[in-house]
């Protein structure tokens, strides 16, 4: 039974961003984190194999060569090997590049599960994992508070408007996990050190068997514009008054609006 | 190929989820502006019955997916739908069921993927939207490239578009054809409800949230009292809701909902970035917080320095007096 991770790195969520001037993010000058959310996918697999669950846990990322830092410290953390697929022609890729080259180098690695975080921190699209088991012709079990494995299947606990459900699927599946796994481990220095001999390979397009071709150019997608957004006007402050005086004087703010 | 616009559009209990009316108005605006038709993706329970209700929303056309199952099992029928009639977009609701959906889509036709947007039009005859990134802290606009297939899949945000009511009409409903795709794979295997009724925070045109500072369950009861008073519903960051003092229906923020009241009281929440992109686009803001150098401060639009638990009631009292 073997999980691959699928990582991605993104600028660290608060982090002081620089534009250039055609205000693309200056990714070299912004720290570079594990996508938040996928540090739970990665606990949540490594969780299943302290349990004896999974017999081997992987990483897989899709982004330049830096994003090699990220395999990394997802390694630090536990699991055996990882792989970075690096590419020039992957400059610019949306969600549909992304999930057709996750899909093609999940096809090498064949896992039983592939999991992935429930979004990614900066484009917030949650579309990548469903687009990759859609690719692969695989189920999907999304949104997991917990992934569990049965006899030939995976579960997920998905909350749903009322409770929640088990979500079932025979193996093998694609799945995504939630911020409800529990917090993810900090890497040991042991890991840190352990993590520096474990094998990590190399991909470009080509060793997937992807073409231009394949890629359509790089992207169905492409942005015509990004500025900064609307500024708000400042803040207006209630302090150092009684709570009558504050419950008063928001009343008066909240009639002004139309809002009572 | 044709100018049509589809949606996702999810019932409960046979009738149509506030998402689906929204969506309903906005593929209405972007049909009418192409000259297409509005056209639903109906799923969930009771949308064989409901789906021809839509017709008073703008919908011609209503094609029935599926009932009571996971949304991921119905995707195939909609790719197939969507892949005979080739309209020009289908807008799904940026929920995680909408998303489910959306990707499937994505996936199986190979099609462009926008969003989760604030805005979306139709300009020289493809789909151009508005999207808030890296936490908001750039607006892009983007297009299909030239050549991309038809149509494009928008996830749209809770609130981007207000339901249209009073019209009138019959929505002409088909059944989609069966698949057996893997995504019809998937079952529910177990299902648990809540003991106490779960509201839908998507729906609350106000909202009253709680965090951390708000200490227990039972400080959410005056919360609560607030919420009544001011006829919205309450809410809670995930701090809260980790804690168990809420149930995790009622989280907003990065991983929970992301709503767009009109207007978001919050007492106790400190407004870290993973709460603030759940609700920075509310229209109104105030905040109740003690620490005068809380985060909310810095993109409220009132800020209250003070002691929630001696304000929320008195507030409660004030806004009763007023409404008589």
């Amino acid at each position: 039974m073997k999980i691959v991770v699928c990582i991605k790195q993104v600028p660290a969520t608060t982090a002081e961003k620089r534009y250039t001037d055609d205000l693309r993010l200056d990714r070299a000058s912004t720290e570079a984190i594990i996508n938040p959310l996928d540090e739970y996918a990665i606990e949540q697999a490594l969780r299943l194999l302290d349990a004896g669950s999974v017999d081997a846990v992987s990483y897989l990322s899709m982004g330049p060569d830096q994003a090699a830092e990220a395999l990394r410290r997802a390694l630090a953390m536990g699991g055996d090997d990882a792989t970075l697929v690096t590419d020039s022609a992957l400059a610019g890729a949306d969600e549909w590049t992304t999930a057709t080259v996750l899909a093609a180098a999940l096809d090498k690695l064949a896992p039983d599960i592939a999991l992935m975080g429930m979004a990614s921190d900066d484009a917030r699209g949650s579309l990548v994992p469903g687009a990759v088991a859609a690719k692969r012709h695989l189920p999907l079990l999304s949104y997991g508070s917990e992934l569990a494995i049965g006899e030939g299947t995976a579960r997920v606990r998905r909350l749903s408007g009322t409770g929640f459900d088990w979500i079932e699927a025979p193996l093998p599946v694609v799945a995504t996990v939630t911020d409800q796994v529990g917090e993810p481990r900090y890497a040991s220095l042991k890991g840190i050190m352990a993590a520096k001999r474990k094998p990590m390979e190399t991909w470009s397009l080509a060793d997937l068997g992807l073409g231009e071709g394949d890629l359509r150019g790089g992207a169905l997608t492409r942005v015509t514009d990004a500025r900064p957004p609307e500024a708000k006007p400042p803040t207006e402050r209630i302090e150092n008054v009684g709570a009558d005086e504050a419950a008063t004087q928001i009343a008066d703010w909240l009639a002004s609006r139309k809002l009572i | 190929m044709s100018n049509d616009i589809f949606f996702f559009a999810e019932f409960a209990a046979g009738a149509p989820e506030r998402s689906a009316l929204e969506l309903a108005a906005g593929a209405a605006e972007l049909a009418a502006a192409g000259g297409g038709d509005t056209v639903a993706l109906a799923y969930g329970a009771g949308a064989a019955d409901g789906a021809a209700g839509l017709g008073a929303h703008g919908v011609a056309r209503a094609v029935v997916l599926g009932d009571d199952a996971p949304a991921i099992t119905f995707g195939p029928a909609a790719a197939v739908a969507v892949a005979d009639a080739a309209p020009l977009a289908v807008l799904a609701p940026a929920t995680p069921n909408g998303r489910d959906l959306a990707a499937a889509l994505v996936g199986i036709g190979d099609l462009p993927a926008f969003g989760p947007v604030r805005a979306v039009r139709i300009a020289d005859g493809a789909v151009e939207s508005e999207q808030a990134t890296l936490q908001g802290s750039v607006i892009t606009t983007s297009r299909p490239v030239e050549g991309a297939p038809q149509p494009s899949v928008v996830l749209v945000l809770a609130n981007t578009f207000t339901p249209v009511e009073g019209g009138s009409g019959s929505a002409t409903v088909s059944q989609a054809a069966a698949s057996d795709h893997p995504f019809t794979r998937a079952t529910v295997a177990e299902h648990h409800e809540a003991e106490a009724r779960v509201v839908n925070l998507e729906e609350a045109t106000i909202i009253v949230a709680g965090g951390r500072g708000v200490g227990s369950a039972e400080g959410f009861e005056q919360l609560n009292e607030l919420a009544a008073a001011l006829g919205g519903a309450v809410g809670a960051s995930r701090a809260a809701a980790d804690a168990g003092w809420v149930p995790y229906q009622l989280q907003i923020g990065q991983t929970g909902k992301v709503v767009k009241p009109s207007l978001y009281l919050s007492a106790g929440i400190s407004g870290a970035i993973q709460h603030r992109v759940g609700m920075q686009t509310a229209e109104h803001v105030v905040a109740i917080n003690k620490d005068p150098d809380a985060p909310i401060g810095e993109f409220a639009d009132l800020f209250v320095v003070g002691d929630l638990f001696q304000i929320v009631p008195k507030l409660t009292d004030e806004i009763r007096r007023r409404k008589g």
